[in-house]
C-alpha cells in the first residue's frame, strides 16, 4: 500500500509534499508529481500537506488508473526533492475537473 | 517506572528522542531481534539511533529531516522474516506505552503498523503468492 498523486495535482504541482517526504518517492513531471510505490512507505505524511488535497491512499475507490499511471511516470521522469515555486496559474486550476484529459503532459519535468 | 500522570501527552523532539532511546535498548536485548539488529548495526549505535530521531521526527512532525531509502536499506539485511515485524511492533507499542499517553501512543502506533506493512510488503509480497505470508519455520 502506498499513497498516489490523483487529478487535481496537474497544473498545480505546488510541491509542498517533497519538502516533507521522508523517503524522496516523488517524481516529477511538467505539470505533476507522481509517488514511486516501490519507495513510499505508506506514512502518509505527504497527504495532509498538499493544498490541492492531491494525494490519497491507493486503498481508496475508484484509484486504479492513478495507481497504474504513479508507477509508469515515477520509473521514467526525474526525482524531486526541493520544492520549487509553484505555477502562477496554480490557483486557477486548483479544483478544476478532470484534468487529466485536457492538461495531462507526459514530458519530464526538470527535477531537482 | 513512569506515572501516568508523568506520561507525555503529545509528540515532542524529545519525547521522540526517548521512546527510540528506550525502544532499541529493548530491541538489542530481545532474542529473536537483537541478532538481527547485531549484524546490521556491527559497531556505534549513535548514528542509527540518530537517523532513528529524524526519520520519527520527520514522520510524527514533518521535519523533513530524514531522508533515505528504508525499502533499500531492508532488502539487504539478512535473516528479516515477515513476523519479525510483529515482535518490532510489540516492543515499539509497549515502549510507547510506558512513555506516552493512550492518545500519543496511539498515533505512533498506527503510523508504526502502516510503516512496518508497506516494508513487509516491499520485501516479501511477490505476485501469485499468498498473503499474509505463511510464516517461515
Amino acid at each position: 500500500m502506498t499513497f498516489v498523486v490523483t487529478d487535481n495535482c496537474i497544473k498545480c504541482k505546488y510541491m509542498d509534499c517533497v519538502e516533507v517526504c521522508p523517503v524522496d518517492c516523488f517524481y516529477e513531471g511538467e505539470n505533476m508529481l507522481v509517488i514511486h510505490p516501490d519507495e513510499c512507505i505508506d506514512c502518509g505524511v505527504c497527504e495532509p500537506e498538499c493544498p490541492a488535497e492531491a494525494i490519497s491512499a491507493d486503498t481508496e475507490p475508484g484509484l486504479e488508473n492513478w495507481i497504474k499511471l504513479n508507477a509508469e511516470y515515477a520509473s521514467v521522469w526525474p526525482n524531486i526533492t526541493i520544492k520549487r515555486k509553484q505555477p502562477a496559474d496554480a490557483k486557477t486550476f486548483d479544483g478544476v475537473a478532470d484534468k487529466l484529459k485536457q492538461y495531462f503532459l507526459s514530458k519530464p519535468g526538470q527535477g531537482d | 517506572m513512569i506515572l501516568a500522570a508523568d506520561k507525555l501527552d503529545h509528540v515532542s523532539e524529545r519525547g521522540i528522542r526517548q521512546l527510540v532511546d528506550v525502544f532499541y535498548v529493548k530491541v538489542r536485548a530481545d532474542p529473536e531481534l537483537a541478532p538481527i539488529f547485531a549484524r546490521a548495526i556491527p559497531g556505534d549505535w549513535q548514528p542509527h539511533l540518530t537517523k532513528m530521531y529524524a526519520f520519527w521526527s520527520s514522520v510524527m512532525l514533518t521535519a523533513g529531516r530524514y531522508k533515505g531509502n528504508p525499502v533499500a536499506r531492508h532488502v539487504v539485511i539478512p535473516g528479516v522474516k515477515p513476523e519479525l515485524f510483529e515482535r518490532w511492533l510489540a516492543l515499539f507499542d509497549a515502549t510507547c506505552g510506558e512513555l506516552f499517553d493512550d492518545a500519543t501512543s496511539e498515533a505512533f502506533r498506527i503510523k508504526a503498523e502502516r510503516i512496518a506493512e508497506s516494508l513487509k510488503l516491499a520485501l516479501f509480497y511477490r505476485p501469485g503468492r499468498p498473503w499474509p505470508p505463511e510464516p517461515t519455520p
